[in-house]
């Protein structure tokens, strides 16, 4: 039998375990409201029994571990699904932006612009001979340029804005790829394994906030440490107690901004190999999402300067001569300068040798640039009786080239949409109705991801948040167990007292 | 077995379902005060697609509309002067008739007339010059027989998508009597005729009145075959106005369906979502009052 001293020690062992469960509820308690937290429970076990001849006495209770309760898989899951979530959350964000103003279906869209434009040949058919009419007309062709114009320069300043942000986000990528890598070295060299909480739940909020920039793959290593990749699998981001940092370097003076990876000396451009997370979207936007719109722009307006050029060509003006190109760029003329005869397609002569590119993704590059190269020939604006109303013969009152002019709305085949021949109405529509679908894509994909993560969420709190509740009637327990060890630890004092100082009186 | 539910769960599915109902809330809000269903093409896509479809065939509509009138409006002057043609030849056979040499000025002042009513302008342009509007179809100072200055060339409006309608009568085969007619060549070159009225009067030679007079009829036949042209061309461009018009009254009613806000939904929707929104409000007011901590001594 177990003599008081013994008893005492018991006791002792459960005011100390008690106390430190007690310590855990308190550490629950203090980060109810800590993101990331993982509520941790205090793990009790029965001390070691003694034998006395064939009686097993308890000798009281032990603290063996205090473990964060946590659901690893679910965080991998969560870190996928929130890259997702962003990428899809960005891209929206950004294509809604320029929704209302791309897609105005106003008298200042796109579509009003340029119908008004060839209405103004409709116009100049009834009464060629009239210079109020010509200039109506130029005024029209002028602010028909300027509404496209203005369309790509605000696609240019969405792309420069994805491009300025790209910098800032790289730098935390890296301030957080770095710090990840801390965590894992703190982790792996742990006394006991698995016993460092605080440590995973602050690497698992920044691997959160990682998820959020980039998308990743994370696989946990069996010592507990993060391998964290690109999604597209291209690069390491973390190994072990290593990070390795993302680059950027400007592609030529005013170019964009080129990602790589460093991975200890090797240099690998990652710039198109990161498709999710906000950096990802950043990219994806800058790179192929609205450079998309601006090709359609591009290839509206060189279905209207081909056109009306070549129409210009063929027609007459008031002077009797053959006309001049209705739309020309004074810094690059629709001229060969090879030949010095006039491009046979109406275009400027970079767009015009840019036809090579013709097959494959050459096609987006078609026509590139064409919508700032579009600009009213400075000789029509000086003298409207340039526009070659007139056909063959050039008779004051020949409207027959203004009608063919004007005929180019309704032509189904104006526009070469990448080797698709298409109106200008179906063009322009075409457009906005991409833009309108992509936005309801993206939309609809950040609405399903936000679902889900949010549900991944749910799930990881109901394993690892903080019930006030819980933590309550934890305390409740713990402080009535504390109560009654300090006052078995009081009865054997009693009992030694007795022995000590009654016994024999 | 029950779910374990944290205490941040509960109020971040709240927020998040506020936040939704918020955001539903204020896209209802823009549709009422805007009037538009559509703010953005994101909204509606295909929505979005027939509205700008619809907005192209009106406005397209609307310009032939204006160019219909145009068109109608030469085709009036070049009616109101053949009118003015016929009428003055149908003096003229008056004159044929029961005339003597004392009306013989009259018949050269009615000349004069012919001559101007040919020489028509119409918004600063000759509408009897073909495409040569800036010149004068016959001149006044060039003797009977009047050369034609002008030329054959039709000059067409679009009226519709793919349609053409023919705006002038050129000088020639309304006072000459053909296309391409050397001046006297035709019995029914109208100058020549009254001309020659004027000298059978004056000479009282009554063959020369009967030939005069036989050439007003071929050119009185002429006149009333252009009338009926005008006539045909008018009618036809009435009733593509008409179609136009209806055609356009009910692409804009297509249109307003698509673009304008449907109030009675949107504002049933917003205010369903006011009520849930003052619900979660309160829910989460409420759910936040009650702890085991508030119970404990």
């Amino acid at each position: 039998m177990p003599g008081l001293n013994a008893s005492l020690y018991l006791g002792l062992s459960g005011l100390q375990a008690q106390q430190a469960a007690l310590n855990v509820v308190g550490h629950n308690i203090a980060n109810v409201n800590t993101p990331g937290y993982t509520r941790q429970r205090a793990d009790l076990s029965a001390g070691r029994s003694q034998v006395e001849g064939q009686v097993y006495f308890g000798t009281g209770v032990t603290l063996s571990s205090v473990q964060g309760i946590r659901d690893r898989f679910l965080d991998l899951q969560i870190y996928r699904e929130t890259a997702k979530q962003t990428g899809a959350d960005e891209r929206y964000a950004a294509v809604n932006a320029i929704g209302s103003a791309l897609g105005d279906t106003g008298s200042t869209g796109i579509a009003a612009q340029i119908q008004a434009f060839f209405q103004g040949f409709q116009d100049l058919s009834t009464q060629p001979e009239s210079a109020a009419l010509r200039t109506s007309l130029l005024g029209k062709a002028q602010a028909m340029v300027t509404g496209l114009q203005t369309k790509y320069r605000l696609l240019d300043d969405q792309r420069g804005n994805a491009d300025q942000s790209i910098a800032a986000q790289v730098a935390e990528v890296n301030t957080l790829t770095g710090q990840i890598a801390q965590l894992n070295q703190r982790i792996s060299t742990e006394v006991t394994p698995g016993a460092d909480n605080d440590a995973r739940d602050q690497r698992k909020t920044l691997t959160d906030k990682l998820a959020g920039l980039v998308g990743i793959n994370v696989v946990e290593s069996s010592e507990g440490a993060y391998q964290i990749t690109l999604d597209s699998g291209s690069a390491v981001l973390v190994t072990g107690s290593s990070a390795f940092d993302l680059v950027t370097k400007r592609a030529g003076s005013g170019g964009y901004l080129q990602l790589a990876s460093n991975m200890a000396g090797s240099i690998v451009d990652v710039t198109s190999a990161i498709k999710e997370g906000s950096l990802g979207a950043k990219l994806d936007l800058r790179d192929n999402i609205l450079v998309g719109f601006q090709a359609q722009l591009d290839q509206i307006a060189a279905g209207l300067a081909g056109a009306v050029n070549l129409a210009q060509r063929a027609g007459i003006a008031q002077n009797g001569l053959a006309g001049q190109d209705f739309f020309q760029n004074a810094a690059t003329p629709n001229i060969d300068p090879l030949t010095g005869l006039q491009t046979a397609d109406g275009l400027p002569n970079s767009i015009s040798t840019g036809t090579a590119l013709k097959s494959g993704s050459g096609w987006t590059d078609r026509y590139k640039g064409m919508v700032n190269l579009l600009s009213v020939n400075a000789a029509l604006v000086k003298d409207p009786s340039l526009i070659a109303a007139a056909g063959a013969g050039g008779a004051k009152g020949d409207n027959t080239n203004a009608l063919l002019m004007a005929g180019f709305q309704n032509d189904s085949s104006a526009v070469d949409m990448g080797g698709i021949p298409t109106g200008f109405t179906s063009a322009v529509a075409a457009l906005i109705t991409d833009l309108g679908s992509q936005a309801q894509n993206y939309k609809a994909q950040s609405t399903a991801q936000q679902n889900l993560v949010s549900a991944l969420q749910s799930q990881r709190d109901s394993v690892s948040g903080v019930n006030l509740d819980e933590e309550a009637s934890s305390m409740m327990t713990l402080q009535r167990g504390y109560q009654a060890s300090a006052r078995f630890i009081s009865v054997i004092n009693q009992l030694t007292d007795q022995l000590v100082n009654q016994f024999g009186r | 077995m029950s779910f374990r539910t944290s205490t941040a769960t509960q109020l971040r599915q709240n927020l998040q379902d506020l936040q939704a109902t918020q955001e539903r809330m204020a896209l209802n809000n823009a549709r009422i005060t805007s009037g538009s269903r559509i703010g953005s093409p994101g909204e509606d896509p295909n929505g979005t697609a027939l509205i700008l479809d619809f907005g192209n065939s009106i406005q397209a509509n609307t310009q032939y509309l204006k160019q219909i009138s145009s068109a109608s409006a030469f085709l009036t002057s070049t009616e109101d002067a053949v009118n003015g043609a016929l009428q003055a030849v149908m003096r003229l056979q008056e004159l044929a008739v029961g005339g003597s040499s004392a009306s013989v000025p009259e018949v050269d002042s009615i000349l004069q007339n012919l001559l101007a009513l040919a020489n028509t302008q119409s918004q600063g342009k000759y509408i009897f010059s073909g495409t040569q509007t800036g010149t004068a179809p016959f001149s006044a100072t060039s003797m009977v027989p009047y050369a034609y200055n002008g030329n054959q060339d039709p000059i067409s409006l679009g009226v519709a998508t793919d349609t053409l309608v023919l705006t002038n009568l050129s000088g020639d085969e309304v006072f000459l009597g053909g296309k391409n007619l050397a001046p006297g060549a035709s019995p029914s070159d109208l100058f020549t005729a009254a001309k020659n009225l004027a000298a059978g009067l004056k000479s009282g030679i009554g063959a020369d009145v009967q030939t005069a007079a036989t050439g007003l009829d071929a050119a009185l036949a002429n006149l009333n075959k252009m009338l009926a042209e005008l006539g045909g061309r008018q009618a036809g461009l009435q009733s593509l106005q008409t179609t136009l018009g209806n055609f356009n009254a009910s692409l804009q009613s297509l249109q307003s369906a698509q673009e304008s806000t449907d109030y009675p939904t949107a504002i049933t929707e917003y205010s369903n979502d006011q009520t849930i929104q003052s619900a979660t409000l309160s829910v989460m007011a409420k759910a936040n009052k009650v702890n085991l901590f508030d119970y404990l001594g």
